[in-house]
């Protein structure tokens, strides 16, 4: 694990985790998947790298292990600053690239489709929403903003 | 300060119909909305699980753009309320962060401030529940299976609400004349949030599908949400579970635009996949009588 993903980890204290596996009981997603919250989160106060498995992914950050913590680390926010050394190393949900280019040039993870707009139509609401995606020149400012950020550095073409 | 709609993706662009009951109940309850240009929140299980001070700055342009028409933002969906209202506390707390996120927009000439407050709908309708009664025309007396979702509760920070016992959503359910039914799991997630919904399709639906087992044995006549991308995912996830359970699913402003009155082809509840009629029907019927008496 690199040093700077350890510093940036204390401030969700699982330093203070005594295992007693109380986030793995809770966990929505183990019973469906091969996610081992107490385990992870023993891996990574050992200083082990946990940043290439794919069971990072499994978890829908729904946050009950963190508010049910008797010691109070805050697990999934510290899944989520995992997963991101994850994104980095390379290790990301290859599915996951579409919603996020979608963002980035878009601005929106989801965007309408042909289908979607006629519905508008249909039910009374303008085809095209106000927002950003349908005004050229605010999109183009978001582009300019998304152009700056870390994120479009992970997803360059290539 | 004013309110400002923060539809969200979902609800613009793959279920409008909770755009339309959103606008149509919200106008009916005399809350005026100020127009802002939105992007994505942006998602929380995707864009934030790859670069948070991405997704931090993302965000903060939403919320910078409603601060400069000093309004506050109402989000009717639990993803989005989980980005703007997670960001907005993170910066309230970590002024470096602050600093970072207003380098970045003041390239676009945008700055953050924090005087907008991100609120979630249910809250303001919780705080109308007089003002929804005097509009209530028709009571459908449905039995109603509440799904919470996680983000409006959890993480519970410093809000007040109870994460293990919510009351909320019952309170208004029953303010609308109809009942909520027990079920296990009802506080679970849906299965779909933190890019597991597109990531991983056969955990996604192995927790919607002990989920929807036990809504059915309860024997609900609908789903109720407060988000649409739990309702994306109780909607469409049913589908894709091969219709076994054929329980319809309402946001909560399609509940309680059919209790005020307003046809389900004006909300626009009849685009959903799993069939809602029986729904429509029992609201139409509810209707007539009504016009019978009067």
């Amino acid at each position: 694990m690199s040093r700077d993903l350890k510093d940036e980890l204390k401030e969700f204290d699982l330093a203070k985790c005594v295992q007693c596996g109380k986030c793995t009981a809770s966990c929505t997603s183990g019973r469906d998947s091969n996610l081992r919250t107490r385990r992870l989160v023993f891996l990574v106060k050992s200083g082990k790298d946990v940043s290439m498995d794919r069971d990072l992914w499994a978890c829908t950050t729904c946050y009950t292990c963190q508010e049910r913590c008797p010691k109070g680390v805050k697990v999934t926010d510290a899944i989520i600053r995992i997963r991101n050394a994850a994104a980095w190393s390379g290790n990301r949900p290859s599915i996951h690239l579409t919603a996020i280019r979608s963002l980035l040039d878009s601005s929106d993870g989801f965007p309408i489709t042909p289908d979607v707009a006629k519905i508008r139509s249909m039910i009374g609401l303008p085809i095209a929403p106000m927002d950003v995606a349908h005004d050229e020149r605010e999109k183009e400012r978001f582009r300019k903003l998304v152009s700056s950020l870390a994120i479009s550095d992970m997803f360059k073409e290539g | 300060m004013s309110y400002t709609l923060f539809p969200g993706c979902i609800a613009r662009n793959m279920y409008p119909s909770i755009e339309k009951s959103t606008r149509m109940v919200f106008k009916e309850l005399g809350l005026d909305m100020v127009e802002v240009k939105f992007t994505c929140c942006p998602a929380p299980g995707v864009i934030r699980s790859y670069d948070f001070d991405s997704w931090l700055v993302i965000a903060a342009r939403n919320l910078a753009a409603a601060e400069e028409k000093e309004a506050d933002l109402i989000t009717i969906c639990n993803g989005c309320y989980g980005t703007l209202e997670a960001a907005h506390r993170h910066l309230s707390k970590h002024p470096e962060s602050v600093a970072m996120v207003n380098a970045k927009l003041s390239g676009i000439d945008m700055r953050y401030g924090g005087t907008s407050k991100v609120v979630h709908f249910v809250d303001v309708l919780d705080s109308m529940l007089p003002q929804i009664a005097e509009k209530i025309k028709v009571e459908l007396g449905l039995r109603v299976a509440i799904h919470y979702g996680c983000h409006y509760l959890k993480p519970s920070c410093d809000s007040r609400r109870s994460v293990e016992s919510p009351e909320v959503l019952e309170r208004i359910v029953r303010a609308l004349g109809c009942e909520s039914v027990d079920f296990p799991e009802k506080l679970s997630c849906c299965g779909a949030g933190g890019g597991v919904w597109s990531g991983d399709e056969r955990v996604s639906l192995g927790i919607l599908d002990r989920k929807m087992r036990f809504i059915k044995e309860s024997g609900a006549d609908c789903i109720l949400d407060i988000c649409p991308f739990c309702h994306l995912q109780l909607d469409q996830g049913q589908k894709r579970l091969k219709n076994r359970y054929d329980v319809p699913v309402l946001h909560l402003n399609q509940l309680i635009g059919l209790s005020f009155g307003i046809k389900d082809k004006v909300l626009g509840v009849h685009t959903h996949m799993v069939a809602t009629r029986d729904i429509a029907k029992k609201a139409k019927r509810a209707r007539m009588d009504l016009e019978a008496e009067t």
